[in-house]
């Protein structure tokens, strides 16, 4: 509970600028970057990276600040942590299949 | 220490089980919505062309729009939350409407963006349809839905706001805001996604 913890207020306006801050940023990386239209050279790569970076330094900011993961207690993270190790896993075992696949 | 069992909160984290029951929901839906982005991951790679011409075809500009409609409703929500539980009631009131106003503002966007799409022959059947819009609609889709279904609570407690008592649940208030807040980190992801990360992106799109 946000009474727990002092005046949450600051906090909340912090992170909504850091948020409009970060989206401005997210969208002038892309579009002003350019970069060989080729899949997988290292200018796509970093693309992709900074874009994804961006967006999770976003959603840390989101989750611990306004959805309270910060303040609460600790047990509840694991309900991102385990979906999100999950993820990973999926994203990355369909890749490396996938793209084996298509280069053996 | 009383010895009454209490039924309101886990006995050993002492956790509100609404609280619980939501981030447990919450899990579910990373899960729900890993699946997209995995096969959509997996298809950018091996459809490159496809997906980059697609992409660059979408009009980033509305869903910039749409991003900070969402990060505004998203403080809103919080906003509202915290006046309700210092008994603002008046702060609660217009902090809940602007954030259904939010949710509206992000449809009526969202209208406007599948609108254009429809006149360009890029839905499901059409004849431009590719396999980035099928990720496109379903991903923007089912965020969509997930707008629609917050905003119908969020516009229960809003108008309960008026009732002469006010809205007497903060904690249900709470539990619902972390779903709002989830929709919101949602589209922090889709938006780069499919809007932004394509290579040599230029112009508006359509």
């Amino acid at each position: 509970m946000s009474a727990d913890h002092g005046n949450p207020l600051p906090s909340y306006m912090k992170v909504f600028y850091a948020l409009l801050v970060l989206t401005v940023l997210t969208v002038l990386a892309a579009k002003s970057l350019h970069f060989p239209a080729e899949w997988g050279t290292p200018g796509d790569i970093l693309h992709v990276a900074i874009g994804i970076a961006i967006a999770v330094v976003k959603v840390i900011a989101v989750m611990y600040i306004f959805m309270h993961l910060k303040f609460d207690h600790p047990f509840l993270r694991f309900f991102v942590y385990v979906p999100v190790f999950l993820f990973l896993v999926l994203g990355f075992a369909l890749n490396i299949l996938e793209s084996w696949s298509y280069t053996h | 220490m009383s010895l009454a069992l209490n039924l309101s909160h886990e006995p050993v984290t002492k956790i509100p089980n609404g609280k619980l029951a939501m981030w447990a929901f919450l899990a579910s839906e990373l899960m729900f919505f890993s699946g997209f982005f995995g096969g959509f991951i997996v298809l950018r790679n091996t459809n490159y062309e496809v997906f980059a011409e697609a992409s660059n075809h979408l009009n980033w500009v509305l869903a910039l729009v749409n991003t900070f409609i969402l990060i505004g409703s998203s403080l809103t929500m919080a906003l509202a939350i915290h006046n309700l539980e210092h008994k603002k009631n008046g702060l609660y009131r217009l902090f809940m409407g602007l954030t259904l106003l939010g949710g509206f503002g992000f449809l009526i966007v969202k209208y406007i963006e599948y609108s254009a799409k429809y006149a360009d022959g890029l839905f499901p059947g059409q004849e431009h349809h590719s396999v980035f819009y099928s990720f496109y609609f379903i991903m923007t889709g089912f965020h969509a839905i997930h707008v629609i279904a917050g905003m119908i609570p969020i516009g229960y407690m809003f108008f309960k706001g008026f009732t002469k008592a006010g809205y007497p649940y903060p904690s249900k208030v709470e539990t619902l805001g972390l779903y709002w807040h989830f929709v919101d980190l949602m589209w922090i992801f889709i938006f780069p996604a499919l809007y932004l990360l394509n290579p040599s992106s230029t112009g508006i799109g359509h």
